[in-house]
C-alpha cells in the first residue's frame, strides 16, 4: 500500500473513544437525513457509457438492446455506445429502440393515465419525460485472436462504418460459423474514420479457423507488403507487446481518434489501476475514458448473466467459481455513480461526453441503393420495367391492351416509380427468367406478387384482374416498407438459382439474411436446468411436461401437478431465469434465413458484415428480417418447394412417355370438371396442400368447383379460421343453409355495407389475413400505422405476446362503431389464430394453382403422378405404401423392383398385360409403374447406377452374374435378395438370399478373366418354403410396402373370430353403430389445441379415420402411443356428406399379433411363439414407423 | 437418449431396451429414469463374482449381466446341482436382485438357456436344439439372415451341413454352434480376487528382542515391497501385528499419502509409530510370530532410481514428511489446504487431512507482480464484528475498534466488492427483498485492506450495501496481513 489511501483527516479529533465515536455517528446520521444545501450535487457531471454489450454478445451480454437503451435513458445518461463482440447484429435493435422510445413512453404514460381514470392528455411534465436527448452510438467490440487487448471501435462517419463492417467480414470469413478471427494486423488495414477505445485486457477465447474460407475479393485492402513497407512501415505485423506499446503505435496511426477505456471492477484494486491508467495516459497522450464495460442494464440481471456464463463454459453454477463475476457491478451506472467511482480522475468521465462529439454517424445514414443490374445501357430502371411489362402485355393481349389492365398498370407504374422499386421488380424478373431458361419450375407469391406487373412478367401466375387483388393495397405509400415477393423454386434445384444470384451480383454484393435463433422453451429449460445442477431426468421432465410449451403464464398448478415443489429453491430460481429468457425472445445464435437475399449496388460488406453459412458456398449477413426492414433494405425470397420438384418430374415423365409437353404456364385454365369431381370425392392423396386428413374431410363438404374454391379450401383448414370458428359458418352459408349477412355499423358511423366490399368473396366470413387487416382498418378504424403493426404481429411466426395488445383496441373500436361485441371478439380471435399460421389470400391463390396442377396430373395420369411422387420422397403426408396403394386403386399396375428391370428411380413401362384385363386409366398408352431400387432401405444410388450400366450388356442370369458384372458389394447383393428383387433370376427371396450370402463380392482376378462360374455346387440346404405372410412381412421390413398383400389379411381370421370389422365394413356401417375395427397405424396427429387425437389405421380393405378425445387419450395413453397394430372400439359417425369417423372409446394394442406374422404364423408349424427376449425394435420392425406427434 | 435396461414392471408395459427416451415418455409420461452407470454395474458384478467363491473357485464374469460358475465337483457340498443353483439364486434375490439361472454342460449352453428359456425339454440336448438361432449371438445381421432363411432354431442349424453354414455365416458361426452343443470346448477365464499381500514369520523360539523383531520386519517389508513391485502397486496402508507367546498381540497400522513400496520408508514409518506409542512395545516372554499385511494398495508406476548423490524428488520428501507427522500427531491433525474455486474468501480453500489428499496441482495466481497481496495470511473464522466510523453510503473506514482497541486508519485500498452466491439462497430468490431483510444467500461485502497508524494491516469488510441491502451495515474484521 504505497500511500494510495489518505492520511488522517485533520478536521477529525485526535483522541477518540467510544463516546466520541457515537457522537460522530449521530452527527453523520443527522447529516444524512438532512442533506446540506451547500454540498454540490455530484450528478452535475454528464456521462456516456460507451462500452455496453447486448445479448448479441452471445452468452455474455444479459440484456436486450432495448433494455440497455431504456436504462440509459432513465438514468439520464448523455450517450450510450452499443458494442457487441465482433458483431453488429444487435445494433439495429438498439437503434430502433432509441427511435421508438418517445412514442412508447407516451403510450405507456397514456396507458397509466387511462388506468388511473385521468384524462387522456399528457401533462407538460409528462411530455417532457417523453423527450430524451440520449445519443446512441453503435459500433463493435473487436476481440482479437492474437492476444491484443479488446478495442471498441465506433465509426465516426459512414465511411468508417464501411471500414468496420469490412474488417468484421474479413474476420468472419476466416473462421467457422459464428466466430470471427481478427488480428491486430487486420485492424491496421481498416482504420479510416474509426474511433478506437482500447480496453486494458483481452477477453478472447479460442476459435477455430475455417478449412475452406469463402472465396472473397479483398481488392481494396492494402496488401501485406503495403502494410509492411508503405506508410505503415513503423508497424511490424506482430501485435504490440504491451498496452503502452499498443497505445503508442495506434496513436501514431489514428492520432486524435484513440482513447484508453478505464474500466473499474470494484475488485479492490481500482485505485491502483486508475493510477496506472493515468500514468499511461500521460506518457502516451491518449485520453482516459470512464466506462464500466457494462454487460447488463441493471444489477438484477447478474443471475442471468451468471447462468449464461455457465452455459458458455459448459459448467454448472456451483462449480463455476471465479469464471463468474464476483459482484453485480457490470451494469450501466448513473453519472453520479461514475463521478464517485472516478473521483480521482473526473476528466475520464468528462471525456466520455467529449467522445460523442466525434461521432457523426447513425444507422439512418445507411442509404441503400438497390442494384441497377438488369437494366441495359441507356435505360432507366423504370423505363426498362415498363418496356418489359408492356411488351409482355402486347404479347398476351395483342396490340390492344384491355382498359382494365392498362388502368392497373398505370397505377402500379406510378407507385413503383414513386417508391423507386423498379430495380427490385427487375431483379425478381431476372431471377425468374434465369430459372425459366434452366427449366426450373418456379412460382411467385407474397403481397407485391399480386401486381399486374408481376403477372405479366411471369413472376406469378395469378391474374389480378380475375381475382380483384389490388396491388396498391399492399404496397401502400404509408407503409414505407419494401415490397415483398417470395418465389418458390423446385427444392432440388434452388441451389442453382442461389448460386446464380451470387454469381450475377458477386459475393460482395449478395448475401442471405440472417435468422436470429432464440431460446425456445425446451432449449432454455434444458440448458438452464443443467446450469442450476438439476439432473438430466428432472430437466427432461420439466421441458416435456411443464415448460415444454411456455406461454408466459406458467401456472403454479401445472408445476405442482407435474410433481415439483413450488418452494424448492432450484425450481424457484429456474422459473425466474426462464422468465427472463423467454419473456422476450432471447437471442441464442445467428443462423441463415431460408432464402432471403439482400442485394446491393455497392459492396454489401460496407453496409453489414458477412458470415459463413453452415452450407458450403453460402454467405449470409448479420441482420435478420426485422433489422433489414427497419433499415429499409430490400430482400428477395428464394424459397424451396418440394411439390414443384414433383411436378417437374411428372412433366418430364409425361414428355418421355409421349404424353405431351406441359409447362407450369401462367395461363393454365383451371376448368377441368373431372379434376374437381375427383377432389370433391376427397380423393386427394398426394395432391399438394389438400392431402392431409383434415383437408380430405373438408373436400366433400366444400365441393370445390373453381380455382377460387380451391383457394378457400387451402386457407380454411388452418388454425386461424378454425380457432376463430369461421369454418362452419362459411360451410353453412356456402351450401345455403344460412343467409349471407354482413354485420354493419351503427348508421351514424358509416355505410351499412362497408363490410360487404371486404367479405363478399368469402360469403361474409373473414378467411384471409388481408380481410382481417381490412376489417381492422374499416370496422375498427385502425390507422395505417396501427394496421401495419398488427400485420407484423400476425406475420411474426408464433410470436406469442405481441398480438394480444391489439385485442382491446380492435374490439373497442368495433363496438364503438356499433358492431356486436361477439362478432368483434370472433374477428379478433381469428386474427390471433393468424398469429401462429397466417395465410394471406395471395399465397392461397398461388398454392391453389399448384393444387390444381397436381390434382390434374393425379386425375389424368395416375401412374405418372405416383411415380413422380415416389421419386420425390420424402414429401407430403403419406408413406410409399399408401401412395402405391392409392395408385393401384386408380387402376395403375405396379410391378415389384427387380434386378433386371429397375433403376434407382421408380419408372414407367408400357403395360403388357393388365392385371384384370382392364387397360390403365387415362389417355394414350397404358403405363405400369415399376418400383425402383430407391424403395429398398439402405440401397445406394451408386449401386443402382452400376447395376444399370452392367445391364447394357444383357440381362443378368444369376446372382453371381450380378455380383461380378455390376461389381456390387456383398451388402448390396444381400439387400437386393432381401428385397425379393431377384425373381427374374428365378429365385425367390429365401433362395436368393441363401445364394447371395455365399457369393463373394470382390471380384477374383483369375475368374474374372475366365468369366467362369466360380462357385461350385453344394448340397441342398433344404430350406423351408417361405409363407406368404412372411413374404409380406419381409416386404414391409425391407421396402416399406408390399404388392403381395397386406399384413392384416393374414390376421383376418383371428380378428374375424373376435367380431372385428374390416375398414371397408366400418366405412359402410350405419351412423351411430358401435363397432370394433383393427388395422395398422398410419398416422397419429394431435392438431391445434390438442383437444382430440386423430389416428388413421389401415387394413387390406381400406382405411378408417379415428378420433379420440384428449381426456380418453390420457387414460389410454400407452395403447394409443405404442400400438403398431391397433384395435379400436367406438361409434361410427357419418356426416351428411358421407365422411365417416370412428369416435373411439377404447383402444387396444394388438402389436403382438404382428410378431406372430413375422415368426411365420402360417408356415405350416402352426406354432406361435412369443419372443421372450426384448429385441431391438428396429429388428422386429414389420411396418414402417407411423408419423406421430410426441 | 435411449433406454439401457428396464425393470420387470416397465417391460410389462411394453417398453423395450434400446427405445428412445422420448418414445418411452410419450407412452409413459411418469416413467422414472436413472442414468445408466456401466462402471458401477461392472463393479457390482465383479463383487458378486468374487462372492461366488463360496460355491466354486472357478467363477467367471459374463458381462454385462451374467456370471458363470463352474460347479464341477462342488455341487455335492450343497446337496446337488439344483440345490446349489437354488441356494445361489435365493441368496442373490434376498439382496434385491432378480436372478435367472440355468444349468448346462457347457458355459455357452448355460448362458443361452438362461437368456432364452425354452420350457421343459426331454434332456439338455433337446433343450439346446430348441433354442432360437439368436442364442448363437452371431450379431444382428446374421440373426436376421437366419430368420429370412427360415432357420429359426439351433436344431435347424445343426441339421444343415457345417460347410454350407460356414460359407454364409463364417467359421465362427459353426464354432459357436459346436460350442453351444458341447462339441467343442472353449476355456473359461475365471476371475479370482487378488488376495492382499500377507507375510508371516514364525519363530521356533520366542524372540525376546524388539530390535531383532524389527530386523525381521525389515526383511518382511522388503519382501512385501518386492511383491508390490511385481503387481505394479504401492501400499497405502500397512498393518503389522506382533504376536506374543502368551497370546497377546500388538497391532500397528501406518498409512501413507502416496503409494509406497520402499522397505526403508515403510520401516521408518513403523518406527515412528512405535516411538509414538504411549505404551511401549513390550516383548514380554518374546514374540513368536510377526505378520505384515498390505490391505490397501494402489497402482504405482516403477520409478527411476535416483543416481548416487541425486536428490530425492521434492514431492516425495514432502509426502514422507506428511506421513511421518501424521503418524506422530494423528492423521486429522496434519491438514493440507486445497484450493476451491470461489469468490467467497472463507470458501476459497478446504482443509483436508494431509494423508488423504494429494498436493494441489496449482494455486490460483491472480496478482500482478509488485502489488501487495489481496488476501491476508490469517483468516478469522468466523469474522469478528468491529465498530467502524466510515462515510456513507460506501466510503472507506476512517477508524475502527477491534478487541476494545481503537485503530486509526491511515491508508486503505478498496473496496473489493464480493456479492453473495445467489444460487445458494434457501428460498431460491434471485434478488434481495426489501432493505434490512437481506437474502438468505447473504449480503454483499465490501472488503478494504487497511493500515493503521502503527503500520499493522487488517482486512475488514462492510456487510451489506448501504440502503439497498441493509439499513446499518455491520462491519467485520476478516483477516490479518503480515
Amino acid at each position: 500500500m504505497k500511500g494510495r489511501g489518505k492520511g488522517p483527516d485533520p478536521a477529525r479529533p485526535k483522541s477518540t473513544d467510544r463516546r466520541e465515536l457515537k457522537a460522530l455517528e449521530a452527527a453523520r446520521e443527522k447529516a444524512r437525513r438532512q442533506p446540506p444545501a451547500d454540498r454540490p450535487p455530484i450528478a452535475a457531471l454528464p456521462f456516456a457509457e460507451l462500452v455496453a454489450a447486448t445479448n448479441f454478445s452471445f452468452l455474455r451480454g444479459a440484456s436486450h438492446a432495448s433494455d440497455m437503451v431504456t436504462r440509459a435513458i432513465s438514468l439520464g445518461l448523455t450517450g450510450l455506445g452499443i458494442a457487441d463482440r465482433n458483431t453488429v447484429a444487435g445494433v439495429v435493435r438498439a437503434h430502433v429502440a432509441r427511435k421508438r422510445w418517445p412514442e412508447q413512453m407516451r403510450a405507456a404514460l397514456l396507458e397509466a393515465r387511462k388506468e388511473a381514470g385521468q384524462p387522456l392528455k399528457l401533462s407538460k411534465e409528462e411530455e417532457r419525460a417523453c423527450q430524451t436527448d440520449l445519443r446512441l452510438v453503435v459500433g463493435t467490440r473487436l476481440v482479437f485472436a492474437d492476444g491484443t487487448p479488446d478495442i471498441v471501435a465506433y465509426p465516426a462517419t459512414r465511411r468508417g462504418w464501411g471500414e468496420l463492417t469490412k474488417l468484421l467480414t474479413v474476420g468472419n470469413l476466416r473462421s467457422v460459423k459464428g466466430d470471427c478471427i481478427l488480428t491486430y494486423e487486420d485492424l491496421t488495414a481498416y482504420l479510416d474514420d474509426l474511433l478506437l477505445i482500447v480496453l486494458p485486457y483481452s477477453t478472447a477465447t479460442e476459435q477455430t479457423a475455417h478449412r475452406r474460407p469463402v472465396a472473397y475479393d479483398y481488392d481494396d485492402r492494402p496488401s501485406r507488403e503495403a502494410i509492411r513497407q508503405g506508410h505503415l512501415s513503423l508497424v511490424p505485423p506482430p501485435p504490440p507487446a504491451d498496452l503502452e506499446a499498443l497505445l503508442d503505435r495506434l496513436n501514431r496511426l489514428v492520432p486524435g481518434r484513440l482513447w484508453l477505456g478505464a474500466a473499474l471492477r470494484r475488485d479492490g484494486r481500482d485505485a491502483r489501476r486508475l493510477a496506472r491508467f493515468k500514468g499511461l495516459s500521460a506518457s502516451t497522450g491518449v485520453p482516459l475514458l470512464a466506462t464500466m464495460d457494462a454487460l447488463y442494464a441493471t444489477p438484477t440481471q447478474r443471475p442471468l448473466q451468471d447462468v449464461l456464463g455457465c452455459i458458455r463454459e459448459g459448467t454448472t453454477i456451483a462449480r463455476a467459481g471465479r469464471v463468474l463475476e464476483a459482484n453485480a457491478e457490470r451494469h450501466i451506472h448513473s453519472a453520479a455513480e461514475m463521478a464517485h467511482l472516478f473521483r480521482a480522475c473526473p476528466e475520464a468521465v468528462a471525456e466520455s461526453v467529449a467522445f460523442l462529439t466525434h461521432v457523426h454517424f447513425t444507422l439512418d445514414q445507411l442509404a441503400y441503393e438497390y442494384p441497377h443490374e438488369p437494366v441495359p445501357e441507356g435505360w432507366t430502371a423504370q423505363q426498362w420495367l415498363e418496356e418489359l411489362t408492356l411488351s409482355a402485355a402486347h404479347a398476351r393481349y395483342g396490340p390492344r391492351i384491355p382498359r382494365k389492365v392498362r388502368e392497373l398498370l398505370n397505377e402500379e407504374f406510378g407507385l413503383i416509380a414513386k417508391r423507386n422499386y423498379a430495380a427490385y421488380f427487375l431483379t425478381v424478373h431476372d431471377i425468374v427468367a434465369f430459372a425459366r431458361m434452366k427449366g426450373i419450375l418456379c412460382q411467385g407469391r407474397g403481397s407485391a406478387a399480386n401486381s399486374m406487373v408481376c403477372f405479366l412478367l411471369g413472376v406469378t401466375s395469378v391474374d389480378p384482374r380475375k381475382h380483384d387483388l389490388l396491388f396498391s393495397r399492399f404496397v401502400s405509400e404509408e407503409r414505407s416498407e419494401p415490397p415483398d415477393i417470395d418465389v418458390d423454386f423446385e427444392h432440388e434445384r434452388r441451389e442453382e438459382v442461389m448460386q446464380y444470384i451470387y454469381e450475377r451480383y458477386g459475393r460482395h454484393r449478395a448475401g442471405i439474411a440472417a435468422t436470429v435463433i432464440h431460446y425456445r422453451s425446451r432449449s432454455a429449460v434444458r440448458e438452464a436446468a443443467k446450469v442450476l445442477g438439476l439432473s438430466e431426468d428432472v430437466s427432461a421432465r420439466l421441458s416435456s411436461t411443464v415448460w415444454g410449451s411456455y406461454s408466459g403464464d406458467m401456472g403454479d398448478a401445472r408445476i405442482t401437478e407435474a410433481g415439483f415443489d413450488l418452494d424448492n429453491p432450484q425450481i424457484v430460481q429456474l422459473r425466474a431465469i426462464l422468465d427472463q429468457l423467454l419473456r422476450e425472445p432471447f437471442p441464442r445464435h445467428l443462423s441463415q434465413h431460408v432464402g432471403g437475399f439482400v442485394l446491393t449496388q455497392n459492396r454489401l460488406d460496407e453496409t453489414v458484415p458477412l458470415h459463413h453459412a453452415a452450407m458450403e458456398d453460402r454467405s449470409f449477413i448479420e441482420w435478420d428480417k426485422d433489422d433489414i426492414d427497419a433499415l429499409g433494405l430490400m430482400k428477395v425470397d428464394v424459397l424451396a418447394l418440394g411439390m414443384l420438384s414433383c411436378i417437374r418430374r411428372a412433366f418430364n415423365l409425361m414428355r418421355e412417355q409421349g404424353l405431351g409437353d406441359h409447362q407450369l404456364t401462367v395461363d393454365l385454365e383451371a376448368q377441368d370438371g373431372a379434376v374437381y369431381d375427383m377432389l370433391c370425392k376427397g380423393d386427394s392423396i398426394g395432391v399438394f396442400q389438400v392431402e392431409s386428413r383434415a383437408q380430405i374431410n373438408m373436400l366433400p363438404r366444400l365441393k370445390p368447383r373453381t380455382l377460387y374454391d380451391l383457394t378457400i379450401q387451402v386457407a380454411i383448414v388452418r388454425p386461424g379460421p378454425i380457432e376463430g370458428d369461421m369454418v362452419h359458418p362459411y360451410l353453412r352459408r356456402r351450401c345455403g343453409e344460412e343467409k349471407v349477412t354482413y354485420p354493419s355499423p351503427a348508421p351514424e358511423h358509416g355505410p351499412k355495407d362497408e363490410l360487404k366490399a371486404i367479405l363478399d368473396k368469402t360469403k361474409g366470413v373473414p378467411l384471409f389475413q388481408e380481410q382481417a387487416m381490412r376489417l381492422a382498418i374499416v370496422a375498427a378504424r385502425f390507422s395505417d400505422v396501427e394496421a401495419n403493426k398488427l400485420r407484423r404481429a400476425m406475420a411474426t411466426f408464433r410470436n406469442v405476446g405481441t398480438i394480444h395488445h391489439f385485442r382491446e383496441k380492435m374490439v373497442r373500436g368495433m363496438v364503438a362503431r356499433g358492431y356486436e361485441a361477439e362478432f368483434a371478439q370472433r374477428c379478433f380471435k381469428q386474427i390471433e389464430g393468424f398469429g401462429s399460421y397466417g395465410f394471406p389470400e395471395s399465397h392461397a391463390l398461388s398454392f391453389a394453382r399448384l393444387v390444381y396442377v397436381s390434382a390434374w396430373i393425379k386425375c389424368h395420369q395416375p401412374a405418372v403422378f405416383a411415380c413422380a411422387l415416389l421419386n420425390s420422397q420424402p414429401m407430403g403426408f403419406y408413406a410409399p405404401a399408401q401412395i402405391v396403394r392409392d395408385a393401384r386403386e386408380h387402376g395403375v399396375t405396379v410391378h415389384d423392383a427387380d434386378v433386371n428391370m429397375s433403376g434407382w428411380d421408380n419408372s414407367l413401362e408400357p403395360l403388357l398385360r393388365s392385371r384384370d384385363g382392364r387397360r390403365g386409366e387415362g389417355v394414350g398408352r397404358a403405363l405400369a409403374l415399376r418400383l425402383g431400387l430407391r424403395q429398398v432401405d439402405g440401397f445406394r444410388e451408386e449401386w443402382a447406377k452400376q447395376l444399370v450400366e452392367a445391364r447394357r450388356e444383357g440381362l443378368f442370369a444369376s446372382i453371381e452374374d450380378v455380383a461380378r458384372r455390376a461389381g456390387l458389394p456383398a451388402r448390396a447383393l444381400r439387400l437386393l435378395a432381401d428385397a425379393d428383387a431377384c425373381r427374374s433370376l428365378g429365385q425367390d427371396r429365401r433362395a436368393a438370399l441363401w445364394e447371395a450370402r455365399r457369393t463373394p463380392s470382390d471380384e477374383l482376378p483369375l475368374f474374372a478373366a475366365a468369366k467362369a462360374r466360380e462357385l461350385g455346387e453344394e448340397p441342398d440346404a433344404m430350406l423351408p418354403a417361405m409363407a406368404l405372410s412372411q413374404q409380406v412381412a419381409t416386404d414391409y421390413a425391407v421396402t416399406r410396402l408390399s404388392l403381395k398383400g397386406h399384413p392384416m389379411q393374414f390376421l383376418r381370421p383371428v380378428f374375424a373370430a373376435e367380431g372385428v370389422l374390416s375398414c371397408a365394413e366400418t366405412a359402410a356401417a350405419k351412423n351411430g353403430m358401435r363397432v370394433k375395427t383393427a388395422g395398422v397405424v398410419l398416422v397419429r396427429q394431435r392438431p391445434g389445441k390438442g383437444n382430440a387425437i386423430f389416428i388413421t389405421i389401415e387394413d387390406e380393405t381400406g382405411i378408417t379415420n379415428i378420433l379420440l378425445w384428449a381426456r380418453l387419450f390420457e387414460r389410454q395413453r400407452r395403447p394409443v402411443m405404442a400400438s403398431r397394430l391397433m384395435l379400436v372400439e367406438g361409434e361410427v359417425q357419418r356426416s351428411k356428406e358421407g365422411v365417416v369417423h370412428l369416435m373411439a372409446t377404447q383402444v387396444h394394442d394388438r402389436s403382438a399379433e404382428m410378431s406372430r406374422l413375422a415368426e411365420g404364423l402360417a408356415d405350416g408349424t402352426g406354432q406361435i411363439r412369443h419372443p421372450h427376449t426384448a429385441r431391438h425394435p428396429r429388428n422386429v420392425r414389420i411396418l414402417p414407423q407411423s408419423r406421430d406427434f410426441h | 437418449m435411449r433406454l439401457a435396461t428396464l425393470d420387470a414392471d416397465a417391460l410389462a408395459l411394453g417398453l423395450t431396451p434400446g427405445m428412445t427416451l422420448a418414445d418411452a415418455r410419450a407412452r409413459e409420461p411418469d416413467l422414472r429414469v436413472f442414468d445408466a452407470d456401466p462402471h458401477a454395474d461392472q463393479d457390482w458384478l465383479e463383487r458378486l463374482c468374487d462372492g461366488s467363491a463360496r460355491y466354486t473357485p472357478v467363477a467367471a464374469l459374463d458381462s454385462p449381466f451374467g456370471l458363470i460358475l463352474d460347479i464341477s465337483g462342488c455341487a455335492h457340498l450343497w446337496g446337488g446341482e439344483d440345490a446349489l443353483a437354488r441356494e445361489a439364486a435365493d441368496r442373490l434375490e434376498r439382496h434385491g436382485m432378480r436372478v435367472r439361472h440355468a444349468l448346462a454342460g457347457t458355459a455357452e449352453g448355460a448362458h443361452a438357456l438362461c437368456r432364452f428359456p425354452v420350457g421343459a425339454a426331454a434332456d439338455e440336448d433337446a433343450a439346446l436344439r430348441r433354442l432360437p438361432a439368436e442364442a448363437l449371438q452371431l450379431g444382428e445381421e446374421s440373426a436376421v439372415a437366419l430368420r429370412r432363411a427360415g432357420l429359426r432354431t439351433v436344431g435347424d442349424l445343426a441339421a444343415r451341413p457345417a460347410a454350407v453354414l460356414a460359407a454364409r455365416f463364417g467359421e465362427e458361426a459353426v464354432d459357436a454352434l459346436h460350442a453351444l452343443l458341447g462339441l467343442g470346448r472353449r476355456p473359461l477365464a475365471p476371475r479370482r480376487p487378488r488376495p492382499a499381500i500377507r507375510i508371516e514369520r514364525r519363530f521356533a523360539e520366542p524372540m525376546g528382542s524388539t530390535a531383532f523383531a524389527l530386523k525381521t520386519l525389515t526383511e518382511m517389508a522388503a519382501e512385501a515391497g518386492e511383491r508390490l513391485g511385481e503387481r505394479g502397486q504401492g501400499g497405502r496402508r500397512f498393518e503389522v501385528v506382533f504376536f506374543r507367546s502368551d497370546g497377546l498381540a500388538f497391532p500397528l497400522r501406518v498409512e501413507t499419502s502416496l503409494p509406497v513400496r520402499d522397505a526403508p520408508a515403510i520401516m521408518r514409518l513403523v518406527q515412528e509409530r512405535i516411538d509414538a506409542l504411549s505404551d511401549p512395545l513390550d516383548p514380554g516372554f518374546g514374540f513368536d510370530m510377526l505378520r505384515l499385511t498390505v490391505p490397501q494398495a494402489e497402482p504405482m508406476a516403477p520409478t527411476q532410481l535416483a543416481l548416487e548423490g541425486g536428490e530425492a524428488r521434492r514431492e516425495e520428501s514432502v509426502a514422507a514428511l506428511v506421513d511421518r507427522l501424521s503418524i506422530r500427531a494423528g492423521r486429522a491433525r496434519i491438514q493440507r489446504l486445497e484450493p476451491r474455486d470461489s469468490h467467497i474468501p472463507e470458501q476459497a480453500q478446504l482443509a483436508l487431512p494431509a494423508v488423504e489428499s494429494r498436493p494441489p496441482a496449482s494455486w490460483p495466481q491472480r496478482q500482478e507482480t509488485g502489488d501487495p497481496p489481496m488476501r491476508p495470511l490469517h483468516l478469522f473464522d468466523p469474522p469478528q464484528p468491529i465498530e467502524v466510523v466510515a462515510q456513507v453510503p460506501d466510503g472507506p473506514p476512517h477508524r475502527f475498534r477491534w478487541r476494545r482497541a481503537l485503530h486509526e486508519v491511515t491508508r486503505y485500498e478498496g473496496p473489493e466488492r464480493i456479492a453473495p452466491e445467489w444460487w445458494t439462497a434457501k428460498d431460491g430468490r434471485l434478488e434481495g427483498k426489501s432493505v434490512g431483510e437481506g437474502t438468505s444467500a447473504g449480503l454483499t461485502r465490501d472488503y478494504y485492506r487497511v493500515e493503521d497508524a502503527r503500520g499493522r494491516r487488517y482486512w475488514i469488510f462492510r456487510h451489506g450495501l448501504y440502503g439497498t441491502e441493509a439499513v446499518h451495515p455491520g462491519w467485520f474484521i476478516h483477516g490479518l496481513f503480515a
